[in-house]
C-alpha cells in the first residue's frame, strides 16, 4: 500500500497520529500537496454518506474529522508555498437560536458542511439572533444556519431573517433553517432562502446554493 | 426511606469547584474512549433475535457498564466548563436511600408510583401524554380527551406554540404567559373530567427555568403533589438554568422526573453504547437531577424513534439492567414513527409497551409521527400502549414469551419506518365538541386490538 492509500485509511478509521505521520512522510517523499488532500476531501466525504447511511456511527465520524485535520496540518505549508488555496465552498454561521439548549443536530450538520469543503463557524447553542448576524459580518459568510429543536424556540429563526431585512442585510447571506420541528412550511413562511430535513440534505441545499449564488 | 434530595448542595457546587474541562475534550478524550472500554470489558452485545433479552447475565452487565462508565466520566456543566464528578460509596448511598415509591397526586385521585420488576406481575404506572405542541384552541379539548381515558395515571399535557394569540418565543415574556395558560388550562381539564387531584407533570411550553418556576403556585399552577421534568444536554452535560430548575423542584416540593434520551447513532453509537447510556442516565437522574423517577426516550438520530429493533432492544436491556440492580423507578417514553389513526402507530405503540413493561419499566405513552407534528396525538395510541402493558401484567408474561409476540408485532411495521404514514391530526380523528374519537378510529383500533388478541396477548377486558 501507497503512502496516500495509508494516508487515507488512517484517516478513514480515525487515527490522527497515524494519520499526521503518514502526511508528513507524504510530503519528505515529495508527493504533490493537491493531490493528498483531494485524497483526503475523497475520503472524509466517503465516511459522511457511510454516517448518512448508518455503516459507520458518529464517533467514527468524529474521529476521521480530527485525523482530517491532523493530516492537513503537515501539508498546508506546502499549498501555501505553491500559492494554493484549498477550495472553499463556501463559510457558513451556525448556530442553535437563543432559548434552545439542543446541539447534537446542528453540530452534526456543522461537522458534514466542515468536511465538504465548506469554512464553518459553529456558534454553539442559546445564540441571539444579532450574535448569528454580527458573526456572519464579521467573517464575511455566504450562509446563516439556524436551528431549532422546540416549537417555541423557532421563532427566533424568523427574528435572523426579520432583523437581516430590518439592518438592509437580507440579500447579503443565504439564511438556511432546520431542526425536529422545522418543516420547509415554515421556512417559507419566515422568508428563509431554504431548509433542510437532515445534515446531508443540509449539504446538498447549501451546494446548490453556493453554485446559484 | 428519605426521599431525595440526596446531598444536594454538595452535588450542585460541583459545577463549581469540579475539574476544568472543554466540550469537545470531555466528548472526545472522555466519553467515546471509556465507552468503547466499558462495552468492551463487560461484553455487552445487541443480538437482533431478542429485541427484548432474557439474558439476566447481559443486564447485570449492562448495570456495571453503566455504573463505571458513569463514574468514570461525569456530568459536564457547559457554563462553568466543570465536571461533577462522583464516588462509588456516595453512589451506593444514594442507591440504598431510595424508597422504590411514592404516592403522587392529591386526595381520591392519588395513586402510587413505584419501582418494578423484571416480569412484574404488577401493572404499569401509566402516564398519559401527546408529547406535541397543539393549536391554542383545542388544547383544552385535547387535555379532557386525554383525562377521560381511565388507565391514565397522569397526565402531561400538549406544548402551546400560542397563548392569547401571539406566539410564544422562548426566553421572552411570552413564554411565561403561555406556560400560565397551560398550567391553569390543565387545572381546569382535570376538573371538568372529576379528577382534580390528578397527578400532573407540567408543563411543556415553558422550555426555560424560568417559565417553569414561574408556575409553581397551588392555587392555580403546579402543585407539590404533581410533577416537573428537568432534562441533561447532549450527552452528559448540564448547565445552570437546569440545575436551577433542579434546586427549585426540590425547594419548591413537587416530584421530580429526569427527562433524558440518548441518541442511537450519535456519541453513544450503536445500540450497546445507547443502552450503556441510558443506564448511566439513571445514576444522573438520581444524583444530579435528584429525581424521584427516570423518564427515557431513547431514539434514533435519523427517525428520532423508538420502535425500530435496536431501540426496542436499548429500551427493555437497560430496563432490566436499572430494575434487577436498584430501586429506581423507570418510566419508559415511547416516540413513534406513524401518526394518529393508523395500524402501525398502533402496531408501534403496542411494541414499545410490551418490551418496556416485561422489563421493568413503568409507561409514558407517547409521541406519535417522530414526536415531529403539530396536533398529531391522541389518547387512543396511548391507550393501546397502556391496555398493553396492563395485559403484560395480567398474563405475568415472560420475557421469552413476550419476545415471541414482539417479533410479530414487529413483522407488522418494520419494514415501513422510513416511510411511516403521517395519520391524521388531533380534530380529523377526534369530536373537538366532546373530546371523543371518531367512529373510524375507534374501529380501527378495536380491529388492531383483536388482532394482538389473536396474536396471543391477553387483554384483561
Amino acid at each position: 500500500m501507497g503512502t496516500l492509500e495509508s494516508l487515507v485509511e488512517a484517516v478513514t478509521i480515525g487515527e490522527d497520529e497515524e494519520a499526521e505521520a503518514l502526511a508528513r512522510q507524504a510530503m519528505a517523499e515529495g508527493m504533490d500537496p493537491l493531490e493528498v488532500v483531494d485524497g483526503l476531501t475523497h475520503a472524509i466525504r466517503e465516511v459522511g454518506d457511510r454516517f448518512e447511511r448508518m455503516e459507520v456511527f458518529l464517533p467514527e465520524m468524529m474521529l476521521a474529522a480530527k485525523a482530517m485535520q491532523r493530516a492537513v496540518e503537515p501539508v498546508a505549508p506546502y499549498l501555501e508555498e505553491r500559492k494554493i488555496e484549498r477550495e472553499r465552498k463556501g463559510t457558513v454561521v451556525i448556530g442553535t437560536v437563543e432559548g434552545d439548549i439542543h446541539e447534537i443536530g446542528k453540530s452534526i450538520v456543522a461537522l458534514l458542511l466542515e468536511v465538504n469543503g465548506y469554512k464553518v463557524h459553529d456558534l454553539g447553542p442559546d445564540v441571539n439572533a444579532l450574535d448569528f448576524i454580527k458573526k456572519a459580518q464579521e467573517v464575511e459568510a455566504d450562509v446563516i444556519g439556524a436551528s431549532a429543536l422546540m416549537t417555541t424556540t423557532m421563532p427566533g429563526q424568523q427574528e435572523i431573517v426579520e432583523l437581516l431585512g430590518e439592518m438592509g442585510l437580507r440579500e447579503q447571506f443565504h439564511v438556511i433553517v432546520g431542526g425536529t420541528p422545522v418543516t420547509a412550511a415554515w421556512a417559507e413562511e419566515i422568508g428563509a432562502d431554504s431548509w433542510a430535513e437532515n445534515a446531508m440534505h443540509a449539504v446538498s441545499v447549501l451546494d446548490k446554493a453556493m453554485e446559484e449564488r | 426511606m428519605p426521599a431525595p434530595p440526596y446531598k444536594m448542595w454538595e452535588i450542585l457546587e460541583r459545577a463549581r469547584t469540579g475539574p476544568f474541562c472543554e466540550d469537545e475534550a470531555f466528548t472526545l478524550e472522555r466519553f467515546l474512549p471509556k465507552m468503547q472500554e466499558v462495552i468492551s470489558k463487560y461484553g455487552i452485545k445487541y443480538d437482533p433475535a431478542t429485541p427484548i433479552t432474557r439474558d439476566d447475565n447481559l443486564a447485570d452487565a449492562l448495570w456495571q457498564a453503566g455504573v463505571e462508565f458513569f463514574l468514570a466520566v461525569g456530568v459536564l456543566s457547559v457554563d462553568t466548563h466543570r465536571i461533577m464528578t462522583f464516588d462509588e460509596a456516595e453512589l451506593r448511598e444514594a442507591l440504598y436511600l431510595i424508597p422504590g415509591e411514592y404516592l403522587v397526586g392529591l386526595g381520591k385521585d392519588a395513586r402510587v408510583l413505584e419501582h418494578r420488576q423484571v416480569e412484574d406481575g404488577k401493572p404499569p404506572f401509566v402516564i398519559f401524554s401527546p408529547d406535541i405542541s397543539c393549536d391554542e384552541e383545542i388544547f383544552l379539548p385535547m387535555c379532557v380527551a386525554y383525562l377521560r381515558e381511565p388507565l391514565a395515571d397522569g397526565f402531561c399535557a400538549p406544548i402551546l406554540e400560542e397563548s392569547m394569540g401571539l406566539k410564544i418565543k422562548a426566553k421572552s415574556p411570552t413564554e411565561l404567559a403561555g406556560s400560565m395558560e397551560h398550567a391553569m388550562s390543565l387545572r381546569e381539564a382535570a376538573k371538568l373530567v372529576g379528577r382534580p387531584g390528578v397527578f400532573l407533570v407540567a408543563a411543556g411550553t415553558a422550555e426555560s427555568d424560568v417559565g417553569q418556576i414561574s408556575i409553581s403556585n397551588s392555587q392555580w399552577g403546579v402543585r407539590t403533589s404533581d410533577s416537573r421534568l428537568v432534562g441533561g444536554l447532549t450527552e452528559l452535560k448540564i448547565d445552570n438554568a437546569l440545575l436551577n430548575r433542579v434546586a427549585h423542584y426540590q425547594q419548591f416540593g413537587c416530584f421530580t422526573g429526569s427527562l433524558t434520551g440518548p441518541i442511537y447513532g450519535g456519541y453513544a453509537g450503536r445500540a450497546e453504547g445507547t443502552a450503556v447510556l441510558q443506564v448511566a442516565y439513571h445514576l444522573m437522574g438520581l444524583m444530579v437531577h435528584q429525581a424521584h423517577y427516570q423518564m427515557n426516550f431513547p431514539f434514533h438520530i435519523h427517525h428520532t424513534s423508538g420502535t425500530s429493533r435496536e431501540l426496542l432492544w436499548v429500551s427493555s436491556a437497560s430496563h432490566q439492567a436499572v430494575a434487577r440492580n436498584s430501586k429506581i423507578i423507570s418510566v419508559s417514553n415511547g416516540f413513534l414513527n406513524a401518526g394518529p389513526a393508523t395500524e402501525m402507530v398502533l402496531y408501534e405503540a403496542a411494541a414499545h409497551a410490551l418490551a418496556s413493561t416485561v422489563s421493568g419499566a413503568n409507561l409514558w405513552e407517547a409521541a406519535p409521527a417522530r414526536n415531529k407534528h403539530k396536533n398529531r396525538a391522541t389518547p387512543m395510541e396511548a391507550r393501546m400502549a397502556a391496555e398493553v402493558g396492563h395485559a403484560c401484567s395480567f398474563m405475568n408474561l415472560s420475557r421469552e414469551e413476550a419476545n415471541a409476540l414482539l417479533l410479530k408485532i414487529l413483522a407488522r411495521y418494520e419494514d415501513r419506518i422510513t416511510d411511516a404514514p403521517l395519520g391524521s391530526e388531533f380534530q380529523e380523528c377526534y369530536d373537538v365538541r366532546t373530546s371523543l374519537p371518531s367512529p373510524q378510529y375507534s374501529d380501527l383500533y378495536m380491529r388492531v386490538k383483536e388482532e394482538l388478541a389473536a396474536l396471543g396477548l391477553e387483554f384483561p377486558y
